[in-house]
């Protein structure tokens, strides 16, 4: 049963993983080859092709690998200036993401932790979207 | 061992043609198209009726635009095949006409790409596999984020990757068919209208529409139509490839053109540093640092000193983006590709007038692609 309160329940929860609870966790896969990714799918493994694809929670916490801060942006539902950023995720798989707190500078290897933000979904409901900050 | 271009019989670029690349008119592609094919045929001294075959390269117009555009040059019959392969659809339209002509199944063959902007979505994201933030991010915004890990890695400021528009902003005011024609001040560029991190709207490429053709022959197929190899630029290697599984999935342009690189020289028997001119998707200024780097042009992280002393400017070391690259010239898609083949065709052939690379020999074309694919060429003075 999925999350009502979260914008895209198929990508992330509220309960965190089990090395960090805190956190949201992603909702990623792996495969049995090894091969951790994010989100999860099952049409194949990206890496050997094989099908035995398993649901994982990933720990919603990482490293920032760059961020920039978006002036122009023409899709409806989202007003610039905005920051967007890549994380390599402490499980492995590199991540596009919001940042939340992007109005100050970032820089690349800061710590960085996954939250639930409030925002208007195209219905106009109140809902919950994952973004990460600079971990405190 | 698979056999490869160089292991067939040679083929040759024995005409260009353009339509400038421009912002988007009511000029019928038509019009566009037409313009470049005749041009290459001229310029070839080749008529119509001797073309075998024709590629045409497009990912933005709809369904078969080619014998619309091409009846108009005469009743003839010849097969023609629509290649869209995103910003690479010119370059693989290329390659594989090469490879026509090379096999022998053609003698004369004709590529023209011909686009006009018009909403495209891309399949991609009819596969159903979430994203947290894809909507946010705009290609401009993707290479945004390159800029900021390649700043954090080599030191780089953003005034120095934007000195990349500076240079090719100025090699495109000298070419009468790019989309942007005047030369720019590094203040000009860095105050232009701000796009994402340090990009501004002089550092990322127009898209526009336009039109570029060539004629690609064997040499008893232009013999036979009495014209000479005097003009002609031989194709001396074609490496097409796609993106793996890369530790750092965002540099994957880099790591792909790198691989690709290596195997196009590999086959040309040329190293890096024989190349006298080399056109690359220089989509955003990052680009270009990134290439010249991945392509052995200069060593890791040296691309920005190596820019400062004029070693990519015409005249310096290897002339990058004599055209003016994607962000001057412009980068209509279908066109692009092929264009730079044009480019570097005029280059060797030292007809390229005041933006002539001197004593040019060795040439390089490289274009990246949404997917990603790559495709890189070298073309050689006979």
């Amino acid at each position: 049963m999925s999350d009502p309160d979260l914008l895209k329940p198929t990508l992330y929860r509220r309960a965190g993983s089990a090395a960090r609870p805190e956190p949201p966790a992603l909702l990623g896969g792996a495969c049995a080859c090894g091969h951790v990714f994010f989100p999860l799918q099952s049409y194949g493994c990206e890496r050997c092709g094989g099908t035995d694809l398993q649901p994982r929670a990933l720990t919603g916490a990482g490293r920032l690998l760059a961020s920039a801060r978006v002036h122009l942006h023409a899709g409806k539902g989202r007003e610039a200036p905005f920051t967007v950023g890549s994380i390599r995720l402490e499980d492995g798989p590199i991540i596009r993401t919001l940042i939340e707190g992007g109005e100050t500078r970032l820089h690349p290897g800061a710590a960085m932790v996954a939250v639930l933000a409030p925002v208007t979904d195209p219905q106009g409901s109140a809902r919950l979207d994952l973004r990460f900050m600079a971990e405190a | 061992m698979a056999t490869t271009l160089k292991d067939l019989r040679p083929v040759y670029v024995a005409g260009i043609g353009f339509h400038r690349y421009q912002f988007l008119s009511d000029t019928p592609y038509v019009t566009l198209g037409l313009a470049a094919v005749r041009a290459a045929l001229d310029d070839a001294g080749v008529a119509w009726p001797a073309v075998d075959s024709a590629y045409v390269a497009k990912a933005l117009l709809p369904m078969a635009p080619g014998r619309a555009m091409l009846r108009h040059l005469g009743d003839h019959g010849l097969p023609i095949v629509h290649v869209e392969n995103a910003s690479a659809s010119g370059s693989a339209a290329f390659r594989h006409a090469c490879m026509e002509v090379a096999a022998g199944l053609a003698d004369i063959a004709l590529v023209v790409g011909v686009d006009k902007p018009m909403p495209v979505g891309r399949a991609e994201s009819l596969a159903r596999i979430g994203s947290l933030a894809d909507d946010a991010i705009a290609p401009f915004t993707h290479f945004a984020l390159l800029a900021d890990a390649y700043a954090a890695r080599t030191g780089a400021s953003v005034e120095d990757i934007a000195l990349v528009a500076v240079k090719n902003h100025r090699n495109g005011s000298k070419n009468p068919f790019a989309q942007h024609q005047k030369e720019r001040t590094l203040d000009e560029i860095l105050g232009g209208k701000k796009i994402a991190g340090g990009f501004t709207s002089l550092q990322c490429t127009p898209v526009g529409e336009g039109a570029a053709a060539v004629i690609i022959a064997s040499e008893e197929g232009l013999r036979r139509r009495g014209v000479g190899l005097d003009r002609a630029v031989r194709v001396a290697s074609s490496a097409g490839r796609s993106q793996h599984l890369y530790d750092d999935a965002t540099r994957y342009d880099a790591m792909l053109t790198q691989e690709t690189t290596q195997i196009a020289l590999a086959q040309a028997q040329l190293a890096p540093g024989e190349l006298d001119v080399v056109e690359l998707h220089d989509a955003f200024t990052v680009e270009e640092v990134e290439y010249v780097e991945a392509m052995g042009l200069c060593p890791d992280g040296q691309a920005v000193p190596m820019l400062k002393e004029g070693a990519f400017d015409i005249g310096g070391r290897c002339a990058v983006s004599p055209s003016g690259g994607l962000i001057s010239m412009g980068h209509p898609i279908g066109p692009t590709g092929v264009g730079q083949i044009g480019e570097i065709t005029r280059q060797l052939r030292g007809e390229a007038g005041p933006r002539q690379h001197p004593g040019a020999r060795s040439g390089l074309a490289h274009m990246v692609g949404v997917g990603a694919v790559c495709y890189v060429h070298v073309l050689q003075k006979p």
